[in-house]
């Protein structure tokens, strides 16, 4: 937690599971993951660049630790970093000359952070690309501070794409529903039909980073995790928890949506968007794993042939698929087995978006 | 990106640094192989696509109307070739938006949104000189 807040923004700490509230439309399951995935946090660790520091600035403590909100932006932690430069590091006189409007923020290798990205895809893209350098396995980064630095002036305009002020940033994010909501079912009514204020009421969720604030709308606009209305192999839902309740057969199920609204980020790399429906035209549902041998076939290699029968070995079993790149989601490692559907009403972004960071092996 | 997924040197396990597959107990040393794909899908496709504008409200008419442009761009190009066929001003108030419902983010490639929003064949872009679709 941050250390230096004075409001109650990052304030929960109790287990997610507590607090989850009964809600007939949505199963325990479902609001069990969409809870977990709202708590997550990344460890940020922001100094300002020390050439840039004003004169007679406190050299000694301008570094900020932060555990942010994973599905938080970057403008709205700025005032909180700014009240402790501005209290604990800068002289007074000098900071009266910095403007916020043209603070920017890079990676420790040069890589700069978008306003309009979430602080959780912002750090995943981080460690993705740290995952290509690295001769360590990346599991021993993962939980190390993503290092920041901030600079107070000249932002690269034309790379940042937006100005850093909390209203474009909001207006990013209610494009970005907007998108999600189009791709999902082919219209954006769900969106429109939202009142000004329940629509300004999903923002103010995340800025205040409440839970139930942004659920009791956004469980509006989101689809419902339940199972496949069409029968599906039973070794499909190895990779999530069974839920109890009877197969949802409505317009709203996450398998009967149009598509997934589904990203995929490579190190370093392109951004990939693809029309990714819920089902596959065999009627089973889609996974990470199809997702990944259609789009990424070079990364995500299929299974070599099996070996011609021999004396020795009558029944030869083909090699396995060689393991170059695996998908982290939220953070989170995952399976090749998860469907895209549960993954997109479980653990997509606020902004409603599936974000798929595909990282790279290591021995 | 279908056209260089076929290229022979990319065929997994071909990389001269791996050894004969009769050693397969060892791991191989993928490094190389994963860098290739990396570059591969990396490249920019040289596709062109159609994008076709749609004045709302008061903004000005466009004589022509559809332009082809490459599909590696950002849409932050399509915006910035708006305004300047427009004569608009820096500072002059321009909203783009997709199907008449959002405006995407600057920084999305003009490809993922034709592959995701094409209608027709077309990507349809709506500009206005005041927020029409907020």
């Amino acid at each position: 937690m941050s250390t230096y807040n004075s409001s109650s923004r990052h304030h929960s700490t109790q287990p997610p599971a507590s607090r989850i509230e009964k809600d007939k439309n949505v199963d325990y399951n479902t609001s069990l993951f969409r809870r977990l995935t709202w708590e997550g946090t990344v460890p940020l660790e922001i100094r300002v660049d020390p050439k840039e520091l004003p004169a007679n600035s406190d050299r000694g403590l301008e570094c900020y630790f932060i555990q942010a909100p994973r599905i938080s932006y970057l403008p709205l932690i700025v005032p909180e970093i700014r009240r402790f430069l501005m209290d604990v590091v800068f002289d007074e006189v000098a900071a009266k000359s910095l403007k916020d409007e043209e603070w920017w923020f890079e990676s420790e290798e040069g890589t700069l952070l978008k306003w309009h990205w979430p602080l959780g895809l912002l750090y995943d893209n981080h460690t993705i690309s740290m995952s290509l350098r690295s001769p360590s396995p990346s599991s021993n980064t993962m939980a190390t501070p993503m290092r920041l630095i901030l600079h107070l002036a000249a932002p690269p305009q034309d790379k940042l794409f937006l100005s850093p002020s909390i209203e474009s940033c909001k207006q990013a994010f209610m494009n970005q529903l907007k998108e999600a909501d189009f791709i999902r079912w082919g219209n954006t009514r769900r969106m429109t039909a939202l009142r000004k204020v329940d629509q300004d009421g999903l923002w103010e969720g995340i800025r205040e980073h409440s839970f139930d604030d942004f659920w009791r709308v956004a469980s509006k606009l989101a689809p419902n995790a339940g199972p496949p209305t069409s029968a599906s192999p039973p070794s499909s839902s190895m990779s999530r928890p069974l839920s109890n309740d009877p197969p949802s057969q409505d317009k709203d199920s996450a398998y009967s949506m149009r598509s997934v609204p589904v990203r995929m980020y490579l190190p370093d790399g392109p951004v990939i968007q693809e029309v990714a429906p819920p089902m596959l035209e065999d009627g089973t549902p889609h996974t990470l794993g199809t997702l990944f041998s259609t789009h990424l076939p070079l990364l995500f290699p299929p299974r070599p042939p099996a070996p011609p029968p021999s004396r020795i070995n009558p029944h030869p079993q083909p090699p396995p698929a060689p393991q170059l790149a695996y998908a982290l989601i939220q953070g989170v490692v995952s399976p090749p087995e998860a469907e895209l559907a549960w993954l997109g009403a479980c653990m997509a972004g606020a902004d409603g978006w599936l974000n798929i960071c595909v990282a790279i092996s290591r021995e | 990106m279908a056209q260089v997924a076929g290229s022979p040197e990319l065929t997994p396990r071909q990389g001269s640094r791996n050894l004969p597959g009769w050693t397969s107990t060892e791991r191989p040393d993928h490094s190389e192989e994963v860098l290739k794909a990396l570059e591969t899908y990396k490249k920019k496709d040289p596709l062109k696509i159609v994008v076709r504008f749609k004045g709302v409200g008061n903004a000005p008419i466009m004589k022509q109307n559809m332009y082809k442009i490459t599909a590696a761009n950002r849409f932050q190009a399509v915006i910035q070739f708006l305004r300047k066929e427009l004569g608009w001003q820096n500072g002059e108030p321009l909203f783009l938006y997709i199907n008449s419902t959002f405006s995407p983010a600057p920084d999305d490639t003009v490809l993922n949104l034709y592959k995701s929003f094409a209608t027709e064949g077309f990507l349809i872009v709506n500009y206005s000189t005041t927020p029409a679709w907020g």
